[in-house]
Parts: C-alpha cells; structure tokens; sequence
C-alpha cells in the first residue's frame, strides 16, 4: 500500500485536461470535456495507478448530464473525473475496453438516463423491465411516474 | 458440438434477489454469459428524491434486506459530513456493532447457502442454528431482526443498557466456539474441499481487471477494506485486521468469510467492552446545503457506494447507489468461463449474490430440438452427481 495521491501529482498528470482540485482529504475531483475523458483515464491508469472503477455517478442537473468516473487505486485516494453532456445530444465514447467494469455501470446509466456510449460493445437494456417504453429514461428529472401505466406487471388481458 | 444456451433464472431458490443468467454452453463447459437484472427494479433511487431526510433512511433501508444497516449507514454518513455534524463516539460505536452483527449473520447465511449448494446439509443447519445468536442480539439491540432502523442523520436511536451489554458478552463466547468448528470442517471436511478447491479462479490481476470488490476480491490477494483504506464509523480505533487469502477459488472465497467472521466477533467484543459514555445523537438541521459526497461502506459483499447530490433544501438532488454485487458481476462472467455446467450454482453462490427465490432452468438446443427444464434443485443434484463421477475416474 503506498501513500495517498498528492495534489500536485494529479496536477501534473491531468492538469492539461481541466481544472484539478482537492475536495477533502483523499478525495481529488478533475473537470473536465467529454472528448478528453478516454485520455484522461489511459493517464490516470498509467501515472497515478488508479486501476479500480468505483462508480460512474450520472446524474441530471435540469441543464444537462453530469457524468462522474470514481477511481481508486494502491493509493486508496478516490480520483473523481467529471464531464457534462448536453441534453440534446447524450453521446460519450465508451471507456468499457479502458476499464472492462464500466460496462456494465454504462449499460446502466444508457437505461435510465438514456446516455449513449458510442463503441459499447453490448449496449442494452439492463436495469428496466424488458416492457419498459422506449424513450422514456426514469432518472431525467423532467420524467415524471405515471401512476396509470405499470410496466413489469401483468397486462389487462390477465385477471 | 453446437452451442446452446442455457438460460437460469430470473427465480432462483437457494439466493436472493431474482437475476436471469443466460449461460452459452459448449458441450458440457461454459463459453459465455449474458444476464439481466430487471426484476426487482423499484426505482428506489427515484423515490429517494421525492422524501425528505427523515423519510428517506428507512426507504433506503429496503434497498436490500441483508444488508440493511450498509445501505443506512452509508447514506447518514453522507449527509453527516455534508451538515459537518460531529456525531458522537457512542453512537458511532453502536454503529460498528450492528454493522459487523450484520456482517456476521450474512456470511453465516452464505457459508450455509454454499454447503447446501454442494449438498453438505449438516452444516446449513449448524450455520442456521448458529445465526439465530446474531439474529437474536440483533432484535435485542435494535427492536427487529431485519431492517434495524437504528440509524438516523444525526446518531443512532436507540442506546445499548448496562444489561444487554453483558448479555450480549455473554453469549459471544458459543459462537466463537461454532465458527472454530466451521474452520476446522471448511479445512478438513472432503465434500467442501472436492467441491470449493480449485473451482471459479480469478487470479490477482483479473480480480484488479474486472473490478471485483470485497470477499472475491480479498480471496484473489486484493488487500482492499474500506474499513481500513477509508475508514468511517469507529474503524480507525479498533484493533482489527483485513483477511485476505491467495487462493482465488471458492475455496479461499470460503476462507476469508471465515476469517472475517472471527474479525468481526473480535469487533464486536471490542465495542461492547469499549463502548463510550455519552449521547447517541446530535440534533441534525433540516436542510443540507448544496454539496456533493461519495460515500464508501464496507458491505458483506464488498464495497458499497452511496454518491449523494444535496442541493440547500431538505432532500438529496441524486443519491446513485452502486451495490458490491453490480461491481462482482463483470468477474463472474469471467469466472464462469471454461468450467463445467455443473458448477454455476457454487461459483454463482460464491460471489454471494443478492439474487432470488424459486427458480426455472430451461434447457434447449439450438436448432429447437430438444427442450427440457431443470429445477435450481435438479441442477444442484446434477451438480452433486457429476462431481461424484467425476471423483470415480
């Protein structure tokens, strides 16, 4: 087990792709474009040994996606890399051959958020039940339960 | 020979949790999985976003019924530290009890659910005998066996009096005696090491690659605990120490949920005997103010991670929960590859799952010739069977 990440290292690794700042002890968050995330990671594994994905936090701010890469590594400080996506156009490349984990969180986040990770090797329906309606994506804030509808029951015709 | 693909599940009785695996098979030996995991999605995080602060521990609470108190606790440590509420050490401590109480009556669970896969049914009812003790402890100390409620933003709910204390003391001793025995049966007895021993390898770096998390990960010599690397709760004044095994099969899976069993027994008698005077909670404010945390737990399974949005009202912007199961999956996929039909429900079980009850296998070839359906109980006998065979040869 080695020392927690410095400040100072992340910065010169991945300065270059945004903003880096120390959000409290053993937590560092990089801003950065969505464009740069692939590279980004590839560094992070190669120069600060972050090779564990601990989550890819999505989430919808009303204006547009915030997606956030959870790392970690023999370091044991958590390297967080933040994007935004706009709303009109959800697309991001996948970082599933990078981080073989985020496949799956990906899958996850394309059903109920409605991301599309371009290069997904297996981009399917995970979470929802298989007669979920397409285009609709639960965790968007403008989405709305709909007490009438019940996917995942059992339809009219059984009594 | 043609492939075929196997599908189990979504039901399935031996675990918890219904998951639908569909398992592509060469003959008799594994060549590729796919799986679905819709069945029990309750929107859970979405309702978490309609409730305030008070309301929304007990639902998140239900995220799972075996590890309650993690998804609890991960959620009020969050808001704790976005409030930068100091909570007092004795409720941090009452904490740590229900959170390795419940530690140990989940291993004790799985180490049962995996001798009865292997059909080794003297010890599923030991282990089920023995963790009426944790459950017993558990409702004296909280009120229920399940879903504790101890926690709040803030503290704990209830306290722990001088009387269950001792009590609890008391009893730790038999159970100290029963997990000895499990040791020495997980090491000796030949029905566990024929059928744990060498079954589902995940080396070193494939447990790195594929993102496994707690006991699978510990049993492939990943030294990763969140109760040590990022400690939370009372961790970091507790004498313990991390398991980890070299083994990589279920066999090791197998040792170090022993191992921690006999960690968290250590633990608990720590915390009783150490337990500080004082409060049990701070008065919480209503509103969080606009901040963002990862918050990391320990589960039984591995890590857990709850990431918290709060936005300066009463209820979280986002909660996105990552269970240890969600992150052991890409591993089992792995793991099954090239082993024998009849070992999926012990490397399946291996990774203790949160999976379900009653369970359908159906078995057809590709061209549609032949179909015939399997139980999870006729499987786990053609399981039993072809390890007997294979033992004659």
């Amino acid at each position: 087990m080695s020392g927690p990440l410095e400040l100072e290292q992340v910065k010169s690794a991945l300065e270059r792709f945004g903003t880096v700042e120390q959000v409290r002890s053993n937590r560092i968050k990089v801003k950065t474009v969505p464009d740069k995330v692939r590279e980004a990671l590839f560094r992070a594994q190669a120069l600060l040994a972050c090779d564990h994905l601990i989550q890819i936090s999505a989430m919808d701010n009303g204006l547009s996606f915030e997606l956030i890469y959870h790392l970690t590594g023999p370091h044991r400080t958590v390297l967080a890399i933040a994007i935004e996506l706009p709303r009109e156009r959800p697309e991001m490349p996948t970082t599933s051959d990078i981080l073989p984990p985020a496949g799956i969180y990906e899958r996850q986040i394309y059903d109920l958020f409605g991301i599309v990770f371009t290069g997904h090797p297996n981009l399917k329906r995970i979470i929802l039940s298989e007669d979920w309606p397409e285009g609709e994506y639960p965790m968007r804030k403008d989405w709305k339960p709909k007490p009438r509808t019940k996917p995942g029951s059992v339809g009219e015709e059984v009594k | 020979m043609p492939q075929v693909i196997l599908p189990i599940g979504p039901q399935h009785p031996a675990l918890k949790e219904p998951v639908n695996f569909k398992v592509i098979v060469d003959g008799e030996t594994i060549v590729g999985l796919e799986l679905d995991v819709s069945y029990t999605h309750r929107g859970i995080e979405k309702a978490a976003e309609q409730r305030d602060f008070i309301r929304v521990v007990p639902l998140l609470e239900r995220v799972c019924g075996i590890c309650s108190h993690a998804h609890g606790t991960a959620f009020v440590m969050g808001i704790e530290e976005v409030m930068q509420l100091e909570i007092p050490p004795r409720a941090q401590y009452i904490r740590t009890i229900v959170a390795e109480l419940e530690r140990m009556h989940s291993h004790i669970l799985w180490l049962g659910v995996a001798a009865h896969v292997v059909g080794f049914n003297t010890l599923f009812m030991w282990t089920w005998r023995d963790r009426e003790t944790t459950q017993d402890l558990l409702e004296e100390m909280t009120g229920n066996r399940m879903n504790y409620g101890i926690n709040e933003v803030g503290g704990v709910r209830r306290d722990l009096t001088p009387g269950q204390i001792t009590s609890a003391l008391s009893r730790l001793p038999k159970l100290e005696e029963q997990i000895a025995k499990y040791v020495d049966m997980v090491m000796n007895q030949e029905t566990m090491l024929l059928r744990f021993r060498g079954i589902g390898k995940l080396s070193k770096a494939e447990a790195l690659k594929y993102g496994t998390v707690g006991p699978t990960a510990r049993a492939s010599g990943v030294d990763y605990d969140i109760r040590r690397d990022d400690p939370y709760i009372a961790y970091s004044e507790i004498p313990w120490k991390v398991v980890t095994d070299t083994s990589g099969d279920v066999f090791g899976r197998t040792l170090v949920r022993i191992g921690e069993l006999q960690e968290s027994l250590g633990i608990i008698r720590y915390c009783l005997e150490h337990l500080p005077e004082g409060q049990i909670g701070v008065p919480a404010p209503k509103v969080a103010p606009v901040a963002e945390i990862l918050s990391r737990y320990e589960a039984p399974r591995g890590e857990l991670v709850h990431f918290i949005r709060t936005n300066n009202t009463d209820r979280v912007e986002r909660i996105d929960i990552r269970t240890p199961t969600l992150a052991n999956w890409t591993s089992v996929t792995v793991s099954l590859v090239n082993q024998n039909i009849a070992d999926i429900p012990v490397i399946v079980a291996a990774i203790d799952p949160c999976l379900s009850c009653t369970s359908r296998i159906t078995i057809l070839s590709e061209r549609g010739r032949k179909t015939a359906e399997m139980t999870w109980d006729q499987l786990s006998e053609y399981g039993r069977k072809s390890s007997r065979e294979r033992d004659r040869c």
